[in-house]
């Protein structure tokens, strides 16, 4: 899957859109977990809808595009989106699986009617069947097939939506904060869940949303870190958790990874202010006003995503000078960063 | 008449805090809808025309009789007369405001009593809610013009105001319940919890951490209230259980209509009037509720 | 015990309960005048010009017919068993015409016209609401308008309305009654031809107002269904718009037969007014005859015959809603 200069936009009564997508790259190889992380309200939930093809009504798609092997999507084409790719080629698990079931329809029946509306054929014995081998393969009960959303736990609903979200073998799977309403050992159950579908081949990239980078850091094998409607650092998991190029990286990952109480009160002082209004985003970076590194070029250009390495890519004025420094052979202000 | 009572809606999704419809108010969202301006307008009028006209047209006397049976309308007789030779028009004005008495005064009745039952209920939960909502739940269930009638017997000589408190006193349950699942809801709040460790009483907290929160909800079932309160009192009237002493109300026009068969005589001007201003207060009652319910609760806003 | 088994139960006590509190009300209401009840009718009878020998049959036979110098309990408990040999009492107007019967004759009348009128109501009014919610746009605003204000309308004020409208200034229908007045109720063709001619107007002013209610609660239950997380869920996965949509209506239609239970009491009473203004040969023509005549008995039988009729349809739509919501028929099976 990739996604080229995406941006996106809800329209609001006082006439100003709100840009929650702006200009978004990145792209899913086969068998890779991609985690997008983020505070609430950077664009994040708004990115998810997009690529699992379920836009709210009032969410305009207005540049670039995307697309999953041969089928691509346009701002031209973004609403006739042929029905049967949702589900079949991308599945979107959504953030409150609790509720994601209809509460007066046994699990077996819902399943059916997911196959039901990909494979016009399949009768009912056959569908259920296929979703007690596809649960029994993932070692759960196939019982569930016969229960009320009701009478099942918070955990085991939320892995019964997983199942069926996957159950049409999608490409991508997209996952939008799926693990928030859990408790610790039914996130790892998930997780695991997870890994399993992809090792198992049922699916083959999944892209994983979530403010939780901690969780992030166990599952993606890439990280992009979304602020205000944008990537601004994206690379390989151990490169972002281990060496953050970006302050805004900087800040997340010293805020949640070591949960220490002293820690804790340094987020705040590291991170003043709140996320950006997106009906008026600061000029330049968007970051700018919440950072400390920040300069006066900063608040007039935008800087670009450029390579860093490899496979990383960072949207930061200040990181540049850092890096040019280094490879100019100033190896102190780089432990000194390392130190900030 | 299902339409006139509030209905049980999912807890908590109607709670939208003060704040936050404040917050809206600003950002200029929640304009009234020209459906509030219309109704706003309407009821204006039928309190205009109730209240003031007797007093500008000096017609202060309903039952002067002013002309034979059923005389049609005339320069004389705006609306003709009814069966006892009685000026319509001005039965109409005397008619719509003894109804809007007894439906404020009934409305009132049946909020407070709603209020003070649901809140009770909702915040003390455990057996006092159980008591309180099965009782609500059985008055609910029994048809509540039958009460009516049978209250309407014992009490032998009805005034405007036994009328209106008869009426409140029957219909107040469906409040109750709203309200109820209103509190229960508000219950659990962080600030309800501050005040409590604060040493505030039950009342105090009633008073000062629910009610406040609840201030819409109130004046929504207020004017349900007053509008089913208006059709109540003129079904009872209609049956010959109104008001007595020479008052005049719709209902009570109505009731001589019907036994002195101008329907079927064709004598429109002595039941068309009363039918269409019934139907206008009671439709600009329930178009102010919606309206307001939407301004309260974008939820039920379309996109 | 199994869940299913639980609700019918509590339903049943429930039912028990309210019908005994329903007999206590009817006993007791009328009853609350201080001092001595059958005085204070006796003189209100008088001072509105009925006859000494009427008043005198009047008191005789309140005080046969309820032990009226016994304690209130007693003559409750009288009445309770009066109640179980079918004994509602004797009219004062017509005399010595059973309650009983007077309500037998008039009964069968208005369960065929309020019956049908509730359940063809209460459909098409659901399926108008949820059609309104789903489509949206003009013909949301068209239904949602024109069924806030049918359901404004005082059921009683359509009534008049509809019969000047069809009977007078446009004869289509029969003016009056059940039947024609040549005739007398049989089991014939013709008799059925021509009470169906009479049936048709009664029906659709009642038929209009439920339709009225019901659409504007099923479209707020609809709106509210279609934005939960289950519909997004679904559409996400392919599933096709009226499968949903078929989600949907299911599980808005659930708190409306709950509604349905709440407001036959509403329903009812208010079809005894129509009945009066198409002068219907049913129960409430009866009670407004009753009503002008200060014929006691009979007021309070056809109150009671009222109100055992909401309690049962209650209890029997009770019942029904635990076979119709999966959850509580799951149970029944002994599922967990």
């Amino acid at each position: 899957m990739w996604v080229a200069d995406l941006v996106a936009a809800y329209a609001t009564a006082s006439g100003r859109d709100i840009r929650a997508v702006d200009g978004v790259t990145f792209d899913v190889q086969e068998g890779e977990v991609l985690g997008i992380v983020g505070e609430s309200g950077c664009g994040k939930s708004t990115l998810a809808s997009l690529l699992a093809l379920v836009p709210p009504r009032s969410l305009q798609m207005l540049g670039g595009r995307f697309g999953i092997d041969d089928h691509v999507i346009s701002p031209e084409t973004s609403d006739r989106i042929p029905r049967e790719w949702r589900g079949k080629l991308v599945a979107l698990l959504p953030q409150r699986a609790m509720n994601s079931l209809n509460p007066t329809a046994r699990i077996g029946d819902f399943a059916f009617d997911v196959l039901r509306a990909h494979e016009s054929r399949v009768t009912r014995r056959q569908a259920i069947e296929r979703a007690r081998q596809r649960l029994e393969q993932l070692a759960l009960p196939p019982r569930v097939l016969e229960s009320y959303p009701h009478q099942l736990s918070g955990g085991m609903r939320q892995r019964v939506v997983t199942v069926i979200s996957t159950l049409l073998n999608p490409k991508v799977l997209i996952a939008d904060e799926p693990t928030s309403a859990l408790d610790v050992s039914s996130q790892k159950a998930l997780v695991l869940l997870l890994q399993r579908l992809l090792d198992e081949g049922y699916i083959s990239r999944i892209i994983f949303i979530t403010h939780d980078l901690p969780l992030l850091s166990n599952i993606a094998d890439r990280i992009a870190v979304f602020y205000a409607g944008k990537i601004v650092e994206i690379g390989p998991t151990k490169q972002i958790v281990d060496e953050p190029q970006h302050p805004y990286t900087r800040a997340l990952i010293s805020s949640t990874l070591v949960p220490e109480p002293r820690v804790r009160c340094q987020r705040l002082e590291g991170l003043p202010g709140a996320p950006p209004d997106l009906r008026m985003p600061p000029p330049g970076c968007r970051f700018h006003p919440r950072c400390r590194y920040a300069t006066d070029i900063c608040a007039r250009e935008e800087p670009p995503l450029t390579a860093d390495g490899d496979d990383r890519l960072v949207a930061c004025w200040w990181a540049n000078a850092q890096r040019q420094n280094v490879e100019g052979g100033t190896h102190e202000s780089r432990a000194a960063v390392g130190l900030a | 008449m299902s339409a006139a009572v509030p209905r049980e809606q999912p807890a908590g999704w109607r709670a939208a805090t003060l704040g936050s419809r404040i917050a809206r108010m600003r950002l200029g969202v929640a304009v009234p809808s020209g459906r509030f301006r219309f109704s706003v307008i309407l009821l204006g009028a039928i309190v205009v025309f109730a209240v003031l006209g007797p007093i500008v047209l000096g017609r202060d006397d309903p039952l002067k009789i002013v002309g034979g049976l059923y005389d049609p309308p005339s320069k004389a007789a705006w609306l003709g007369t009814d069966n006892f030779g009685r000026d319509v028009f001005t039965q109409l004005m005397h008619g719509t405001r003894t109804s809007l008495v007894i439906g404020g005064i009934a409305g009132a009745v049946a909020t407070a009593i709603g209020v003070v039952l649901g809140t009770v209920a909702g915040f003390r939960g455990g057996l006092v809610e159980e008591a309180l909502m099965g009782l609500t739940n059985v008055i609910l269930t029994i048809p509540s013009i039958v009460v009516l009638i049978l209250l309407s017997i014992a009490v032998g000589n009805r005034s405007i105001v036994t009328m209106a408190i008869i009426i409140g006193v029957t219909s107040w349950p469906w409040t109750a319940r709203a309200i109820r699942a209103q509190t229960s809801s508000l219950r659990t709040r962080e600030h309800v919890d501050i005040a409590r460790m604060c040493g505030a009483g039950t009342l105090s907290l009633i008073a000062w951490e629910i009610l406040p929160f609840m201030l819409s909800y109130v004046v929504l079932a207020f004017v349900l209230q007053m509008a089913s309160g208006i059709l109540q009192e003129a079904a009872l009237s209609l049956l010959g259980l109104g008001p007595g002493d020479g008052t005049i109300s719709l209902g009570i026009m109505l009731h001589w209509s019907l036994r002195w068969e101008s329907v079927r005589t064709g004598a429109w001007w002595a039941f068309v009037p009363p039918t269409v201003l019934l139907t206008v207060i009671a439709f600009s009652l329930l178009l102010l509720q919606s309206s307001m319910d939407e301004f309260f609760n974008p939820r039920l806003r379309r996109k | 015990m199994t869940r299913f088994q639980r609700y019918l139960l509590f339903k049943t006590i429930w039912f028990i309960l309210a019908f005994f509190a329903a007999l206590a009300a009817n006993f007791f209401l009328p009853r609350m005048i201080p001092g001595n009840p059958v005085d204070a009718i006796v003189a209100r009878l008088a001072a509105g010009g009925t006859e000494a020998r009427a008043l005198q049959r009047v008191h005789e036979t309140f005080v046969r017919e309820f032990n009226l110098d016994q304690p209130a309990w007693k003559q409750f408990l009288t009445y309770l068993g009066n109640l179980a040999h079918g004994d509602l009492g004797t009219s004062f107007a017509i005399y010595p015409a059973p309650v009983r019967d007077l309500i037998a004759d008039a009964l069968p009348w208005t369960v065929a016209l309020q019956l049908p009128a509730i359940l063809v109501g209460w459909l098409v009014g659901n399926i108008l609401g949820a059609i309104a919610a789903y489509r949206g746009g003009w013909f949301d605003r068209g239904a949602f308008v024109s069924s806030l204000f049918v359901s404004a309308v005082p059921y009683y004020c359509l009534a008049i309305l509809l019969l000047y409208g069809l009977t007078v200034h446009w004869p289509i229908f029969p003016s009056s009654g059940g039947y024609s007045y040549n005739r007398s109720p049989e089991w014939s063709w013709s008799f059925i031809g021509d009470a169906l001619h009479h049936y048709w107007l009664p029906f659709f002013s009642l038929v209009l107002i439920f339709i009225g209610g019901q659409a504007v609660g099923m479209r707020s239950m609809a709106i509210y269904e279609l934005g939960s997380d289950y519909v997004g869920f679904a559409r996400s996965l392919g599933v096709p718009d009226n499968r949903v949509v078929r989600y949907v209506f299911r599980n808005a239609m659930l708190p409306q037969v709950t509604g349905l239970a709440l407001s036959i009491g509403v329903l009812a009473g208010g079809a005894l007014i129509t009945e009066i203004v198409f002068s219907y040969p049913g129960i409430g023509t009866v009670l407004f005859s009753a009503i002008r005549q200060n014929d006691y008995p009979v007021i309070q039988g056809v109150t009671l015959i009222v109100l055992i009729m909401v309690l049962f349809s209650n209890f029997l739509v009770d019942v029904a809603y635990g076979f119709i919501d999966p959850r509580i028929r799951a149970a029944q099976r002994g599922e967990r």
